[in-house]
Parts: C-alpha cells; structure tokens; sequence
C-alpha cells in the first residue's frame, strides 16, 4: 500500500472512535425513550400532508400550554401522494406510525372501503357526540360500513379564484374583485380574459400556473367525477370530465399556462417570481400562497369568485392508526383541533375553510389583509354552502393524478390531446389492475 | 440484500487486472505532465467541485433570490438561518445522529464479519470452499431491488420497521467486503506465519486474533472506510424501512425535497449538512480511501 | 470473541482427537457470522421473491395471497410501461457508461504523468463519489431547473434557448446520465490509473524506441494492458446502470420517472408498481427480470471476453 503505516494506524483509531460514539448514542437514544413514559409526560406524534397550518397558527403550543404534560412532534409531507405510499408502507407494516395521521378526502373512501380495520373506532371515545358538529356529508364520509367513525373532519376546500393584482394592472386588465366575478363569471370568460392577458403581459408571465390546476378546480364543481353512486368507476365517459378536459386543452393550446407542474419545486420558485397572474384556489391555498410568496407577496394578491360557480376541491381528515402509541390522548387532541373555535382560528390565519357547522358562523365577516383585505369568510362561505356534495371513490386520487399528468404531457412535451387521453387510461388501468 | 450498502460500483476487480507477480515499484510511466495536463486536471477538478460551491451559494442565499435571472452566483448572508430552518422542518439533527448509529454500526459489523469470513477463504481449508466463495461473489450481481419485498415482510413480520435494526442488519450482509478482505490476505499474509502459530499450538482464535488481525488493519481500514461512506449514502433501502418520523440523513433529504418546505435554499441548505459529515471524512482520510479503491482494483 | 478463552497455555494436553475435530470445523466457525446474515437477509429474500411473484399480493393485505402462476411475467410482456421502462434504462444506461468510462480513461492516462500535486488531483476528482445520490441529484435537478436553472441560463447566454430537461425524453435522460456521469467518472478513473501503474515500464520503453508516438503508446500499449480493468469497469457499470434508481427517483420525487415515464427505469418502475401502486407480486416478478437480465448481460460479457482473449492467445 502507498500509504504509511501510522496513517493507517490513525485511520483505524479514527473509525474505532467513530463507532464508539455510535453505540454510545445508541445507547443513549434509546434510554430517553424510556424516561419518556416513566414521569407521566406524552409525547404525540402528528404526521400530515401539505399545508394543514396548525404549528402555523400556533396551536400546538396552545395544546402544550393547555396540557403541560404534552409534548406534540409533527412532521409533515407537502405532496399527498407521497403521504400517502409512505403511510401505506406503515400501515401494511403496522409500525412506525404516528399517534395523528392526516387523511384526504380523496382518499378517505379507501380508508372507509379499505382499511378500516386499520384505524381506531373513534366512538370507543365517544365520538358519537361530536357529530352534530360537522357539516353532516363531511361526517358520513369518514363513516365506515358497520357506523364506525374512522376520522375527524378537518376542513374542506370550497373552491374561489385567487390573482395578482399588480400584474392583471400592468396587462391593462381590471383588478376588482367584484367587476373580474362577473367577468369571469363563466370558464369561457376566463379563458377570454386569459387571451387579453397574454396579449399584453409582460413574456415571462402567464394567465395560471397549469392547466392541471384548472382540471382540478373545474373537477370540484361537479357531484360525480370519477364514480357513479353504486361506487362504478365512469370517469372515462363522464361528460363533466370531458367538458373540464376540453376547456384544460383548450387553455393548453391558446399558450395561457406557465406549463409548471403542482407541488413541483419549480412551481414553488414560480411564487416569488410573478410567473403567472391567476391560481385557481381552493381555501387551503391560501396558506400556501402566503408561505411560498412570503413577506414580499403581501397585497399583492386578492380573491375573487370563481368562473362557473361553487365547488370544493380537497379538504381532510384526523384520523387516529390502531397501531399508535398513545391512541387516547391522540384522540383528545384531535378532538380539540376539529372542534369550532380551533377551526376558526386556522381559517384566520391560514385559510383552511372549517367543517364544523358553528365555526362557519363564526367566521362570517373574516377579511385577510395578505389578499388586499378580500372577505374571505364571505366568498368561501358563500362557495362551501353552494359546494356539490360529490360521489367518493377508492382510486379518486390516482385517476386525478393520471389525468393532470396527461395535460401535463399536453401543454409540455406537445403530445396531441387523444394520445394523451388514451396515456392517462393506460394509466389508471396500470394502478388498478 | 447482499448489495445494499454497497455503491452500484464499488466492487473490485474479480480478478488481478494485469502484471501479475510484477514489481509495482517499476511498473507505470513517469513521463512528464505539459500544460495541456493541467488544464486538463483543472477542469477535471472544477466540474468535480463546482455542485459544491453551488449548492454553498444557494444554501446562503434566500428562495427569491433563486429564482432570479440572472442567477446568484456567489454566496449571500442567510446561511445560518437556513441551517436553522433545515433543523426545524426535517429534524436533521435526528437524522444526522441516526445516520451516524446505522453506519457505525454497519462498518463494525462488516468489517468484523468479512475479516473473518475473508480469512478463513483466504487460508484456512474446508470442504465447499470454492463454492461458497463462488457463491459469494456471484451475490454481488443481485441487484438491491430484488429482495426487498420479501425484506419488507420480513422486518414487518418482526414489528421492525420503522426500527434503525431493520437498515443495521441487512446492512452488514457485504460480499463486496468478504471478497475484499480475502484477496488482502491471501496477498499479505504469509503461510508460514500461520503455520508457525500453530506449531506453537497457538489455538485457532489466538491466531486470529493476534496474527491476522494485525497484518489485516490496512484492509480492514480501508473496507471500513468505503462500507461507513456507502452505509451513510445509502437510500434505496432506508426509504422502504424507514419514514421522516425516524430518517436517516437520506431519508430526510428525500423528505427535504418532496416535502413541506418550500424554500429552495433550505433545501440546499438540508443537502450542504448531509454532505458535511462525508466530506470531512474525506478530507481527513482522502488518501487512504483513494488507496482503498486502487488497492481492490490492483491488488484484488 | 468467547473463543479466546479457550487458549490454554499448554494445548498438548488436550486430545488430539477434539482438536482435530475442531481444526476441520473452526473454518465453519469464521464464515459462520456472515453466511447466516447472508442467509436472512441475502438468500431468503432472493428465493422469498422468487415465490412472492407468483402470486397476486397487495402491500395493504399482504396475507391474502392469489396464486397466479407465471401470469405476472406474461403481464408485463404486454405491459407498455414495463417496456418503455427498459429501453429507458438501456438508453440511459448508454448515455450514462460510455462517456463515463471514456473521460475516465482519459483522465486516468493525464494522471500518469509525473505532477505536482497529484494526491491533490487524485483526491479531488473522487470527491463526487463521496456525495450520495440524494444530495447530488437534489443539487442537479436546481441546476437543471427550466426557468431558474444555471444550466438554461448558460446555454441562454450562447444564445441557445431554454431547454425543458424535466419533460423533454432525450433531455431529461441526458440530466439524469449527467448526475451518474458526475459521480462516478472520478472512481472509474483511479481504477484505470490503478491499472496503469502495473503496466511494465519496460513495454513503453521499447515502443519509444520503434518512435512510436504517445498517441500510438497509448492504443498499443496502454489500452491492451488495461483490457482486464476496462472489462472489470464495463461489467460493474452495466450491473449499477440496470440497478439505476435513487437518480431518476429524486430527478423530480416522481415514482412514474416524469409525467409520460420519459425517465423511468426498471428499479424504478418496480419501486412504483410495489410501493406506489402496492402491487407486490408484480413488482417482485420486475425484480426478478431485472436479475436475469442482469446474468445475462454479465454472462455476455464474459463470453466475448473469453473468445476475444482466446483469439489473441491463438496469434
């Protein structure tokens, strides 16, 4: 070896070092877990998805002060998907849980369907009580065959159109909530005022971020998407697909997008930087505006109706796994963050639209200086009562994420909309076969 | 999984490449390098380093002044708050201490075993000899993929997932390094030596202990040091066993990047303290793992 | 190690007969820890798939098990994405080993000359091989970025204009080559140096006095004598190429290698059908392919090499 033999030596010493402390804080790893239990103190872990803002509104400290003897970790995926396979894995392992798992409402027809025996029977605790709380298709849907309650509603996302004003302004457009509602008051004239746009804003700068985003948007406005009422799979000859396909190609091929995937880190950087003027956003947007766009996206942004009425896009679910450490104490929490004055208090800070009944009455008048001072309480009031209650299935959300993938392929790669289609069929047929 | 901890391509050459029984000391060209060499070095050495002078820029710099045309290019002031943010959102700290407990614990194990088992292939004789090393060798063609399905079974079987065990154990399973540690022995440990042990009657243990270990310190070195640098960058595996509640330094990177921040810079910020650890191993030990690599191409 | 204990200071008055018995088993001994780690968690896995993939099994039930026979290896005859998932691990396989292991030979070849500062050299250009795939490719997809990429932003700057490296095929499996490219280019060379240096000096000599050029010494002379180490290379990146995952995986965090799988490699694909999709089976029956496929190419190799050296040995 070229080496010398004391540089050997040292390297050696080093490792052995090296795994010494090791075992070392192996050791100590584990000895902290047990005095963990020993002097009464619960830690619960909290895992979720995207943007639910409960640290962000500070209301695990609020827990914590409430119940000294409660320590809450949370950890927190951004694409649901992603989530989702995750806890997938945990569950078929029954390990690694955490005591609070997130739930979307795409998926909570696999979790009812599916996996009930899964998740805790939350009436063992009483639950039963609560559901006089909850807008009542927000309740049923996390309702199991035999009446089990497998989840708490979290919020739901009725659906409105958000923009920026300052770019709309420098294309010569109308920056109005009120004039842009009745403007935009059908997708024909979003899509119109989108061509004024692109005609006159400045070259880096499109009319919305995706048409993905637009599918989706125009998704939430229907009662059936993509299963009937006996739980049929019909998306591939449901009308209201098609009709939010064609005005997503339609949008693809007059050029309107900034062709930048959802949840993508591209789509993140495209906040700061202007890149496009509209996003369709349901509620829970709203806090994911404020954390991309941060400080410098202040006032800059308002919110206006939604072209072609209410809809709801998302919203979710607490849902407590049977193979969770601390499966009491996990329910007394979630039972506080659902409960009205803690949704109402998300909803101020961060958007998130409450699925308790009394909540919505108490944020009525709510206004959000970050949107220009837009009534928020009022527009997603408005939309969550006129919202359809929609059909839900198993694969809701694989068929969702096959078809954005296939506008995707669309408006980036140029492939001709049938072939895209017939990708996207592929596709579902893949994941479910 | 016998391939998991090791790279796609760590492994030697299965056989002596050239020049066997030559003197190493004469072998080579000596000729002279001109300026094309160095340009040519340099550049080599440029394109080397250049993500890490960038991933340095992007981590001190804010999320809007990446995506500014044109492009930051130097570093800017915000590296300690997004180290900060990187600790809040991913608990890097976790990670980098779990990282530490699987990869320590994987290159003692390894080194342990493959010495052992590299030994007795070397120079002891036993029926099946050949075929188990056969065997060995031929394990390090499977991919990674391909067991762990059945792995996940298994450690779900054992309540393990989720568990640091569950990457440790099926970690140590190295036959790159069983392989590694056999060719340095048959190459540096005299037979006579072992033969005037056991004249001495000197048990089998005893010889181990205080013959071959000795003479096998360089290669064990240098196998503990390319098992510790592939057991901390290892991923395939870790992200099926393990989730962000309980991650290895990977693991929480994948979760960096897929999950709920959306701050570029801490993410870069999450990848320049992942790498830190390995790089100062490198830095300090650089020589002896470039010995390690050429050794098991040469000497192998 | 119990064993040490047993050292007595005068063995001679042991048996002889325990002692050889022990001298035959000891061996035993010494493979023992790591064979029964192999066994757990090396061979059981391995013939444990093998069996998994005849059945129909769900990540979310995997104790309801559907014999289904041979019927996930047919499935993916037909299976467009088992397809496309392959060449595109050929393709990239190719884009990624060939300029790999050509720079590398070349930098190997400047690195044999007598320089100042060569461990400098030597240790620098390994320095990628010590980042992991996450890191390096979570720096490579910025990098790569379409609007706010330094890649895009050079090439705007000479005038060509931007390039979607996440969406286009050929583009983004050029990204994701380059990533591999990257980090091993450095590795593969100091083996090459490696196999250099045990050339004998004396075969340069003799072809300096033929007035053969440095170009010519380097194909008549170098390259023959690193037949061995460049086969050595080309096997061990085919077998990490087929094996290809973490790269396109964390390209863009997407499982399907992009919106119309442009990027999709077989460990990939196989980590979507298992672990995206929760079909377990099929999954298992990708593995099992990309195994043999690997053999295959692996038993390729040595055959050609065998005929090629037997050729040479004939002249």
């Amino acid at each position: 070896m070229p080496t010398a033999r004391a540089a050997k030596r040292a390297a050696f010493r080093l490792g052995a070092v090296v795994l010494a402390g090791a075992l070392l804080a192996a050791c100590g790893g584990s000895s902290d877990g047990a005095s963990d239990s020993a002097n009464g103190k619960v830690t619960i872990t909290v895992d979720l998805f995207g943007s639910f803002g409960y640290k962000e509104a500070g209301l695990y400290a609020e827990y914590e002060r409430l119940h000294p003897n409660v320590t809450i970790k949370q950890t927190d995926t951004e694409d649901e998907a992603d989530y989702w396979r995750s806890l997938q894995t945990r569950l078929a392992g029954g390990a690694g849980l955490a005591d609070v798992q997130g739930v979307e409402v795409g998926r909570i027809a696999s979790v009812t369907q599916q996996q009930a025996d899964k998740f805790e029977d939350l009436r063992k605790y009483g639950a039963d009580a609560l559901k006089g709380q909850f807008a009542e298709a927000k309740w049923a849907a996390a309702t199991g065959r035999n009446g089990e309650v497998l989840g708490l509603g979290t919020d739901v996302g009725p659906e409105a159109m958000c923009y920026r004003t300052d770019l709309l302004k420098q294309a010569g457009l109308p920056t109005d909530r009120e004039v842009l509602s009745k403007r935009w008051a059908t997708w024909d004239g979003y899509l119109e005022l989108g061509r004024q746009y692109k005609a006159k804003a400045p070259s880096k700068s499109a009319w919305l971020d995706s048409v993905g985003s637009l599918f989706s948007i125009m998704i939430g406005q229907e009662e059936e998407r993509y299963y009937d009422d006996s739980g049929a799979l019909i998306w591939e000859t449901n009308p209201a697909i098609e009709n939010a396909w064609n005005a997503s190609i339609e949008a693809s091929e007059a050029g309107l997008s900034a062709k930048l995937d959802q949840w993508s880190p591209q789509w993140n950087q495209a906040f700061s930087a202007g890149s496009f003027a509209t996003l369709p956003c349901p509620a829970w947007m709203l806090g994911y505006i404020k954390g991309q766009a941060g400080e410098t996206g202040k006032g800059k942004w308002d919110i206006a109706a939604l072209p072609g009425g209410a809809g709801n896009w998302g919203g979710s679910y607490l849902a407590v796994p049977r193979a969770a450490k601390h499966k009491k104490e996990a329910y007394e929490l979630i039972k506080w963050l659902t409960a009205p004055e803690q949704q109402s208090k998300i909803f101020a800070k961060q958007g998130n639209f409450p699925s308790a009944t009394a909540a919505i009455a108490q944020i009525a008048d709510a206004t959000d200086p970050y949107f220009s001072g837009a009534p928020i309480g009022r527009i997603f009031g408005e939309a969550a009562e006129a919202a359809p209650v929609q059909v839900l299935g198993v694969h809701d959300q694989n068929v969702a994420q096959q078809i954005t993938n296939a506008l995707s392929e669309v408006e980036r790669k140029g492939t001709k909309p049938d072939k895209a289609w017939e990708n996207a069929k592929k596709g579902v047929k893949n994941i479910i076969g | 999984m016998t391939a998991l901890t090791d790279p796609p391509v760590t492994h030697p050459a299965p056989e002596r490449p050239a020049a066997r029984g030559r003197r190493r000391s004469q072998a080579g060209r000596t000729m002279r390098g001109g300026k094309l060499a160095y340009a040519v070095l340099i550049v080599a050495v440029l394109v080397s380093a250049f993500p890490f002078y960038w991933t340095i820029v992007a981590a001190s710099r804010s999320n809007a002044d990446m995506a500014q045309v044109p492009p930051a290019l130097l570093p800017g002031p915000n590296l300690m708050q997004n180290f900060e943010a990187v600790m809040e959102e991913a608990d890097i700290g976790t990670a980098l201490l779990n990282s530490l407990i699987v990869s320590g614990s994987i290159t003692l194990g390894t080194v342990l075993c493959c010495t052992l088992a590299g030994f007795a292939f070397a120079k002891l004789r036993f029926r099946g000899r050949g075929a188990l090393l056969a065997v060995t060798v031929g394990t390090m063609m499977i991919p990674p993929q391909l067991g762990v399905i059945p792995l996940f079974m298994l450690i779900a079987e054992l309540q393990w997932v989720n568990q640091l065990q569950a990457v440790i154990l099926p970690g140590l399973v190295s036959a790159f390094g069983v392989f590694f540690m056999r060719q340095f022995l048959v190459q540096s440990l005299p037979d006579e030596l072992i033969e005037a042990a056991r004249v001495d009657g000197a048990s089998s243990a005893r010889i181990f202990w205080s013959i071959v270990v000795p003479i096998a310190r360089p290669g064990m070195a240098a196998l503990g040091l390319l098992t510790f640098m592939a057991a901390w960058n290892d991923f395939f595996w870790p992200i099926v066993a393990l989730t962000s509640s309980e991650p290895t330094v990977q693991v929480a990177l994948r979760q960096l990047g897929g999950g709920y921040v959306n701050d570029q810079s801490v993410i870069m910020a999450g990848t320049l303290l992942s790498t830190l650890p390995v790089l100062l191993v490198f830095g300090l030990l650089g020589r002896q793992i470039v010995g390690g690599i050429t050794q098991g191409a040469v000497k192998g | 190690m119990t064993l040490t204990a047993s050292a007595r200071p005068n063995p001679a008055s042991r048996p002889s007969s325990i002692r050889r018995v022990w001298r035959q088993l000891s061996p035993y001994a010494y493979i023992a820890p790591f064979f029964s780690l192999f066994a757990a968690f090396g061979l059981f896995p391995l013939i444990y798939t093998a069996y998994v993939s005849l059945y129909r099994v769900e990540l979310q039930t995997p104790g309801d098990m559907e014999w289904r026979g041979l019927d996930n290896y047919t499935a993916l005859l037909a299976d467009e994405f088992f397809w496309t998932s392959l060449r595109n691990t050929f393709t990239i396989g190719v884009l990624s080993t060939v300029p790999q292991l050509v720079m590398a030979l070349g930098l190997a070849h400047v690195l044999n000359y007598k320089l100042r500062g060569r461990t400098f050299f030597r240790t620098a250009i390994l320095l990628p091989y010590a980042t992991s795939v996450a890191a390096a490719t979570l720096v490579f997809a910025q990098l790569f970025g379409r609007d706010f990429g330094l890649i895009n932003y050079g090439l705007g700057l000479v005038g060509i204009s931007p390039v979607d490296w996440q969406t286009g095929t050929v583009a983004s499996q050029i990204a994701v080559s380059t990533i591999v490219i990257w980090r091993w280019t450095g590795y593969n060379a100091l083996i090459y140096l490696a196999g250099m240096q045990s050339i004998p000096h004396e075969l340069y000599e003799a072809a300096e006095m033929d007035g053969a050029s440095r170009w010519r010494q380097f194909v008549h002379v170098t390259l023959p004598g690193l037949r061995p180490t460049i086969v050595f290379t080309v096997i061990v990146s085919t077998i990490g190429a087929t094996q290809l995952f973490g790269e396109p995986l964390l390209f863009e965090g997407s499982v399907s290698g992009g919106i119309s799988h442009q990027y999709q490699t077989l460990g990939l694909y196989m980590y979507e059908q298992g672990w995206g999709f929760f079909h377990l089976g099929r999954a298992a029956a990708i593995a099992w392919v990309m195994f043999l496929l690997i053999l295959a190419l692996v038993g390729a190799n040595a055959l050609i090499t065998r005929r090629h050296s037997r050729k040479e040995a004939g002249r």
